[in-house]
């Protein structure tokens, strides 16, 4: 088998330790537009990552040319790369753990749908979004399913994989209402093909779209805020980085020396937990070979300790946590634990509010170090406990860190997105808006 | 690596079905990163992407597919998988022209300096920004180098090689104080090998990052208000970026999503604003020999004189729209079909003085240093945050100001821009579109504009 020569070799060349991980990936794309076939996409690529120790440190190629004398090139190239490190960490190839969570997943043969019914689909979809009088366009409708197989060997002796299939579909309508212009979208992610409900989709783009038209901005000023659990998700999503053991050990995360105190309001609790039956995926390894397992980082408003990997878990003396991601630290299926409340209840204690349902500029305008976040946004104003006007052109200003010690409510719509964090409603006791003078 | 004769034949076979054009896209990229920091070089990671992606075309629909499987054998199974959506009468191909020479003038390619070396001169800077204050808790700074190999052939003739050598240079401070965490960071990047420490001043980036994380410290939060803003030049070129230049990409433009459809020729934006998209600045992180279609990189007037004059446009666009290809066709690997993309964007110097905006306004904010931005084309909205901000008073820069977050509308911001400088500089960025991520240049003068809505989370009770 080639990955094991490739240690083979790796360890002739006077390398200690290596391990091969690879994944292939297969897919297929398709985007309609206007009724017809606009773009059709095939793929199949594999990509290989070797970390390998070679005195005492670590250092990894990752690389697509499989040819022999490529990859004979990169492992000279691993050990010159390792020898000119200055600082020597705790390097770890791992001999596996004791025993590893059973995944039952489906592995549904998308490829089994003729491509004419995947083209229907979203003919389909399209033809019923336009069907609205406010939809000018539908700018995009994709399909795209995807087939990947993750293999780890090592030098320890451990030999690990998973297979796993899913398909998605996105559509975004264009809405218009006079000089109003609005998108709106909606995705969903299947494991089988006739999971997909044209009907339901269309109705739910629909409803998103015409429902912020005719925004408008509001008065700059202290808001009680309620951020939809899709938002509120993406928000998690980006300040997760916070957590990691790896910002922890390089002095990149102001809750380096909190572990153990309270830093989030007392119905705070943020869990990772790689086997969620909601999540979409669902994963019993990390990439360094270490099993995955549920765990509390944040229990009633308390930080219970730093996701690590076998690096950082080394450093702080701690076992490793199972995440261990592409070279890094990530969580797996992060989310915020829901509570009872139904949504209207959610708000209906709010005079003068606003509900955040749309969120851009993620990556330009969110400090995950200090916190602090400053947001285009749109969503609707609260009134009198009710969902009143759409608004739009607005900045959500506040900080991470006091947000979830001001936490008001919590939802019950707990809802997963693609990335694998999940977040319900959220509703924060008040927060800065940039609006009109 | 295939033979010309062996891509010629698998071109003439992508015809057989009835797809009018067809293109491979051969990539061999190599890259490398060091990281150091707070003095230690702690990684050096080495990558490669590898394989060839195949494009058929027939009218306007596309097919594409691709693998890291480079042989003769593989891609025809590519190209017979393709062939199979067309139906319809066979086009010949042009037979595959020569070779055109592109520019080449690395000094000092990856291969040819020792990790060391590199890892020396990242560790000055680490240990620079470092030994700047006390407050600074860390210091990183890390050297990316790309060398992207491509070959482009297609059915109308164009074979075409290209070697694009980058080079970036990242810095962060980190200060810490009473509680306090902020951050800053800089990265300079050129289409060069090691020779970018020639030709940038890394020492003069080191300090400022240290010296920008500091003032952070003590800066205030923005408060949320709609106000005069001067954006500083370089990295200030985000606002065209993203108000003005996505909308003008033909993935836009070509589904009548832009508010610039249809506008050629007519006033979109203020007397003052001449803009340009150039494929070929010297040295230049956006810059290109030939574009991922392998057409020849060129300069592009977009707006003269607040006029709009003209789009950026791939090659399937082009029909679509019946116009030109403008030599903007760009993806971020093998694994993307091709479209209209940015290289180097930015607003052409004006005759104000930098000095002169700041005293001719009453009271406003200076966005010195900008972030990362985006828009949604379709309906303008664009926002940008702004890293380092000082409040205008009086004419005067008063105080250091953060967090502040500017938002607006792509067809109504040019007009408000009244006043242009003549201090040109470009600022580097990775741009992210349908075709994946690409380095861009973003530039301009210093500009004010008359009225933005700025937020920020000052000003709570």
């Amino acid at each position: 088998m080639m990955y094991q020569d490739w240690i083979d070799l790796g360890l002739k060349k006077g390398i200690t330790d290596l391990e091969v991980f690879a994944v292939r990936n297969k897919s297929m794309k398709l985007s309609v537009y206007q009724n017809k076939l606009d773009q059709h996409v095939q793929s199949d690529v594999e990509s290989i990552t070797i970390r390998g120790i070679y005195e005492n440190k670590l250092s990894t190629v990752r690389f697509e040319n499989l040819s022999d004398a490529h990859v004979d090139q990169l492992l000279d190239q691993l050990m010159a790369n390792a020898k000119a490190l200055t600082v020597v960490e705790p390097a770890i190839i791992y001999e596996g753990s004791k025993s590893y969570p059973e995944i039952k997943d489906e592995l549904f043969d998308f490829g089994s749908v003729p491509v004419p019914q995947k083209i229907d689909l979203l003919k389909n979809l399209e033809q019923q979004i336009l069907a609205n009088p406010f939809v000018t366009q539908v700018q995009t409708a994709v399909y795209q399913e995807i087939d990947t197989e993750t293999t780890l060997v090592n030098s320890k002796g451990l030999h690990l994989s998973r297979h796993n299939t899913y398909a998605y579909v996105y559509a975004e309508g264009v809405f218009q209402k006079e000089d109003d212009i609005k998108t709106a979208y909606d995705i969903k992610l299947a494991k089988s093909f006739n999971e997909f409900d044209v009907k339901q989709m269309a109705e739910e783009t629909i409803r998103k779209g015409v429902a912020k038209l005719g925004g408008k901005s509001i008065a700059s000023g202290e808001y009680p805020v309620v951020f939809s659990n899709e938002m509120f998700g993406e928000i998690l999503e980006v300040f997760s980085s916070i957590f990691s053991g790896e910002a922890a050990y390089r002095n990149m995360t102001f809750l380096k020396d909190k572990v153990n105190q309270q830093i989030a309001g007392k119905d705070v609790n943020l869990i990772d937990d790689p086997l969620h039956p909601d999540a979409h995926f669902k994963t019993g390894f990390d990439d360094e070979g270490v099993a995955c397992s549920k765990r509390y980082v944040v229990e009633n408003g308390v930080f219970k300790g730093f996701n690590h990997n076998l690096k950082t878990a080394t450093i702080f003396k701690e076992e490793p946590t199972g995440n261990g991601f592409r070279g890094g630290i990530s969580t797996t299926n992060f989310y915020l634990e829901p509570q009872e409340n139904d949504f209207d209840t959610l708000i209906s204690d709010i005079k003068d509010g606003v509900f955040i349902t749309d969120l851009v500029g993620l990556h330009a305008g969110v400090k995950t170090i200090s916190g602090e976040f400053n947001l285009q946004a749109s969503g609707f104003k609260i009134k009198d406990g009710k969902i009143d006007h759409p608004v739009k052109m607005i900045v959500i200003s506040g900080n991470f860190f006091e947000a979830i010690k001001h936490v008001k409510g919590i939802g019950a719509d707990l809802k997963f997105g693609l990335s694998g964090v999940g977040s319900p409603s959220v509703y924060i006791e008040s927060l800065m808006i940039g609006g009109e003078a | 690596m295939l033979k010309k004769v062996e891509i010629q034949k698998l071109l003439n076979e992508s015809l057989q079905t009835g797809a009018d054009f067809a293109e491979i896209f051969i990539e061999d990229t190599e890259s490398s990163m060091i990281r150091v920091i707070s003095g230690d070089v702690t990684s050096i990671d080495r990558g490669n992407i590898y394989g060839a992606g195949v494009r058929l075309i027939q009218g306007v629909d596309e097919v594409y597919g691709f693998t890291n499987h480079v042989t003769y054998e593989s891609i025809l199974g590519v190209v017979k998988n393709l062939r199979a959506s067309f139906s319809g009468e066979l086009t010949k191909t042009i037979p595959l022209g020569d070779k055109k020479p592109y520019k080449n003038n690395i000094k000092k390619p990856m291969n040819s300096v020792s990790v060391k070396e590199k890892s020396e001169v990242l560790q000055a800077l680490s240990n620079q920004i470092k030994n700047y204050d006390k407050r600074i808790v860390q210091a990183v700074s890390l050297l990316l180098e790309i060398e992207q190999n491509v070959l482009i052939a297609n059915s109308e003739g164009i074979y075409q090689d290209d070697k694009r050598t980058y080079s970036r240079v990242h810095m962060t401070a980190v200060a810490q104080e009473n509680g306090v965490m902020q951050h800053a960071a800089e990265s300079p990047g050129r289409y060069m090998g090691f020779e970018i420490f020639d030709a940038i001043d890394a020492k003069t980036y080191a300090n400022q990052v240290a010296e920008s994380a500091i003032t952070l410290l003590s800066a205030d939060d923005m408060t949320a208000q709609v106000m005069p803003v001067v954006l500083h030049n370089a990295f200030g070129g985000v606002i065209f970026h993203e108000a003005c230049g996505h909308p003008l990409e033909a993935t836009s433009v070509a589904k009548g999503l832009s508010p610039f459809v249809g506008k050629l020729g007519q006033k979109v934006g203020s007397d003052l604003v001449t803009a340009y998209d150039d494929g070929d600045v010297e040295g230049a992180w956006g810059r290109l020999s030939y574009d991922d279609e392998g057409k020849p990189t060129q300069k592009n007037l977009l707006i003269e004189k607040g006029v709009l004059k003209g789009y950026l446009i791939d090659y399937r666009n082009a029909r679509k729209m019946k116009m030109d290809t403008t030599g903007s066709g760009r993806r971020q690997s093998y694994k993307y079909s091709p479209t209209s993309r940015m290289n180097s964007t930015y607003i052409a110097p004006g005759k104000d003085k930098f000095e002169d905006i700041i005293r001719d306004t009453k009271y406003g904010l200076f966005a010195k240093k900008l972030g990362g931005g985006a828009v949604d084309p379709a309906t303008g909205e664009f926002n940008f945050a702004v890293q380092e901000g000082y409040m205008i008073e009086d004419g005067k820069l008063t105080r250091p100001v953060r967090g502040a977050m500017l938002i607006g509308h792509g067809k109504d911001v040019l007009f408000k821009i009244d006043k242009v400088s003549d201090n040109l500089e470009f600022g580097q960025g990775m741009c992210g579109s349908i075709s994946g991520s690409i380095p861009v240049d973003v530039g301009q003068p210093t500009i004010r504009v008359s009225s933005m809505t700025v937020g920020g989370s000052g000003g709570k009770k």
